[in-house]
């Protein structure tokens, strides 16, 4: 039971950081009915803004370390958002009218760039956040003592995806997003400014995978510039076992494949976890084509 | 009268181009990971070839010709390297040094078999690499069943009683893998009680570091590369696992130090070759002292050193049958005895694998040094 106990932490920890990649997925899918294959890299970038910013100010050992962590997440997060920004302005607007396919080539084309500039910057090999920033004391939970790095991610996780959750629905600019959602046409002769909402996503989106990256680099200690593939495939997956274009729903596969994840790795083979996760995958969407919670069939892509 | 001049003429335009033919370059390829996870591998092996041929050039070359150095980067993944692999054989040199990883390895060694190239693999130690049956392809790696028997013994001469084993499925680390545990069951003196393996390049090992603390080992025997064995003495640490973690010979590397953190890879132990800086030869003191006067620093692991010892065997070849695939091939099976390398004598058997006892037991202290156990 403890053993379980630590794998449902650890697996819940993972889970966050899916989750909160996944998030981007799916709000530009909601929006744009276009998969950002460029979300991954901005984690990834998220990761090497927190370690820059880490180092060339000094933080450690000046800061508490229990303040550390919220810098970074926030510095790296606004980086990482203009970031979004520009990605949506060079890579997506031209195309917005265009082919979907061009879009999707658009993606991957600045997913390659994204992943070689950061080669070129930060040199090709493997980075590490200091070991020591934070030693913090296991907490214990049902007589299981947890990590509490592990509480820090789930807990800052749940947070910022509790305050997306709040920001869509209940203010105006977070309506005016759900109804560019549902109809881009209508929400036009309503009054919103379309282009404006879209920029919107772009920068909430990435803030919180460049925030997922700050967490991952931070938590687990080793980043490298391709990491962005992997990682943006599980959220990719992630989003769309919750039901693509649904914002709860992404928290939701993020956390359950997580779990899955390390429940089949703790429990079957390390080897085989991923063929688990993924074999999941297909049996969830065998029996909810739309993911768990989502509404509507992913038809375009 | 015409026809003599042109005659002539076209003797002299034609010597004029033959001429160069005398003092041709002599070519050789160098395949390694320049990008992907073990680009540090690669860049090393690049830098030390770089500054092995800039000095044999320095000399004169090779009998009078200049060498040049055509290198190809195999991106650490097997499909990249097959990439790479058609790429130096359409540049027809007659040798090719590398790579890193067995895996890697593997996925050119067809093509340049095909292409009736020399290959010398640097940091390849699996197997069946050489059970092939390729007439071209030779390593200046020791082999993964003599790693095993070393890593059998030396368990059992620190005293663990059960060990739980690791691999990452690579071809190279479950091979290591396969073989540890085959010695070990055969010699019956050091007891199995875990064998799994991890996804390689994945930041998070909590999981399979959890799992591995309720199979309560004496000692971990992990066979993968060095940025997987800095990660798991990292989070090996902050879960509180206290079973050692052992390593293979990928697993020599200064990177991984600054993965896990001084504090957490102190008393790590891994099996290797001896490291460059261990070696007391004049020819390896001469290379280090203009390694480090040229890039700062020493080689971070064996396996860029091992490139270097493929170079010296090639040079050898070069000098004694020419720039001629099949002759270096016929005399680095032959002819080549006991050269002085960079890590020791090179001698290669029938099977084009290097010949001699190579393994040495490592421990790292606490300031993250690497530090040679006696025997």
């Amino acid at each position: 039971m403890d053993i379980f106990i630590t794998q449902l932490s650890n697996g819940l920890a993972i889970g966050s950081i899916y989750a909160l990649v996944a998030l981007g997925y799916t709000m530009v899918y909601g929006i744009l009915r276009l998969i950002n294959f460029a979300h991954g890299d901005l984690f990834t970038i998220g990761a090497y803004f927190g370690l820059t910013i880490l180092v060339s100010f000094a933080l450690q050992g000046n800061v508490s370390p229990l303040i550390i962590p919220w810098i970074l997440i926030i510095m790296a997060a606004i980086g990482v958002a203009i970031i979004g920004f520009l990605l949506e302005r060079v890579a997506y607007r031209p195309l917005r009218n265009a082919n979907r396919l061009a879009a999707v080539v658009s993606a991957f084309g600045a997913s390659i760039f994204f992943a070689n500039a950061l080669k070129l910057i930060y040199s090709p090999n493997r980075q590490s956040y200091p070991a020591d920033i934070i030693n913090l004391p296991n907490i214990p939970i049902f007589g299981v003592d947890i990590q509490s790095k592990r509480l820090i991610m789930f807990g800052t996780a749940v947070l910022l995806m509790a305050l997306l959750y709040w920001y869509i629905n209940h203010t105006r600019t977070g309506t005016a997003i759900r109804a560019v959602a549902i109809d881009q046409g209508a929400a036009k002769l309503m009054g919103i400014n379309v282009n404006k909402i879209i920029s919107l996503v772009f920068i909430i989106g990435p803030a919180l995978g460049g925030a997922a990256g700050v967490l991952m680099g931070l938590f687990y200690g080793q980043i490298h510039p391709e990491m962005g593939f992997s990682f943006g495939l599980k959220a990719f997956v992630a989003a769309i076992i919750g039901g693509i274009g649904n914002i709860p729903g992404a928290m939701l596969g993020g956390l359950l494949l997580g779990v899955v994840e390390a429940i089949a790795g703790g429990y079957v083979s390390g080897s085989w976890k991923d063929a688990i996760a993924f074999g999941a995958l297909i049996v969830i969407l065998i029996f909810r084509p739309t993911g768990i919670l989502g509404e509507r069939v992913a038809d375009k892509i | 009268m015409i026809k003599k001049t042109m005659l002539a003429l076209a003797t002299g335009v034609s010597l004029a181009f033959a001429f160069p033919a005398f003092a041709q370059d002599v070519r050789i390829g160098l395949m390694a990971g320049l990008t992907g996870p073990y680009a540090s591998e690669g860049q090393d092996t690049k830098r030390i070839i770089e500054l092995m041929i800039e000095d044999l050039n320095a000399k004169g070359g090779i009998n009078g010709n200049k060498v040049q150095l055509v290198i190809e980067d195999d991106g650490s993944s097997p499909g990249t390297a097959a990439t790479a692999a058609t790429r130096l054989a359409s540049t027809k040199v007659p040798a090719v040094i590398g790579t890193y990883g067995s895996a890697v390895t593997e996925a050119s060694q067809d093509i340049f078999d095909e292409a009736g190239i020399v290959q010398i693999g640097t940091g390849s130690t699996s197997i069946r690499l050489t059970e092939k049956g390729y007439e071209r392809f030779f390593r200046t790696a020791p082999r993964d069943d003599e790693q095993g028997r070393v890593a059998e013994e030396s368990l059992n001469k620190l005293g663990f009683k059960t060990v739980a084993i690791l691999h990452d499925s690579t071809a190279y680390a479950k091979g290591l893998a396969d073989e540890l545990k085959a010695q070990i069951d055969k010699n019956g003196r050091v007891n199995t009680v875990f064998f799994d393996a991890l996804v390689p390049g994945e930041s998070d090992y909590s999981v399979v570091l959890t799992k591995l603390k309720s199979a309560n080992p004496d000692a971990i025997f992990f066979t993968g590369y060095y940025p997987e064995v800095g990660l798991l003495l990292r989070q090996k640490k902050e879960i509180g696992l206290d079973a050692p973690i052992i390593g293979g010979d990928a697993s020599n590397h200064v990177d991984l130090i600054k993965i896990a953190g001084k504090d957490a890879a102190k008393g790590y132990r891994f099996i290797s070759p001896p490291l460059p800086t261990d070696l007391d030869t004049p020819v390896t003191k001469e290379f280090l002292a203009s390694y480090k006067a040229k890039y700062g620093t020493y080689p971070g692991s064996i396996w860029s050193v091992a490139s270097g010892d493929a170079f010296i065997a090639l040079v050898e070849a070069i000098k004694a049958k020419g720039a001629d695939s099949e002759a270096i091939a016929d005399y680095l099976h032959n002819d080549l005895k006991d050269v002085q390398g960079l890590s020791g004598k090179i001698s290669f058997n029938e099977k084009g694998d290097r010949v001699g006892d190579l393994y040495r037991l490592y421990e790292v202290d606490g300031d993250g040094n690497f530090v040679l156990q006696p025997e």
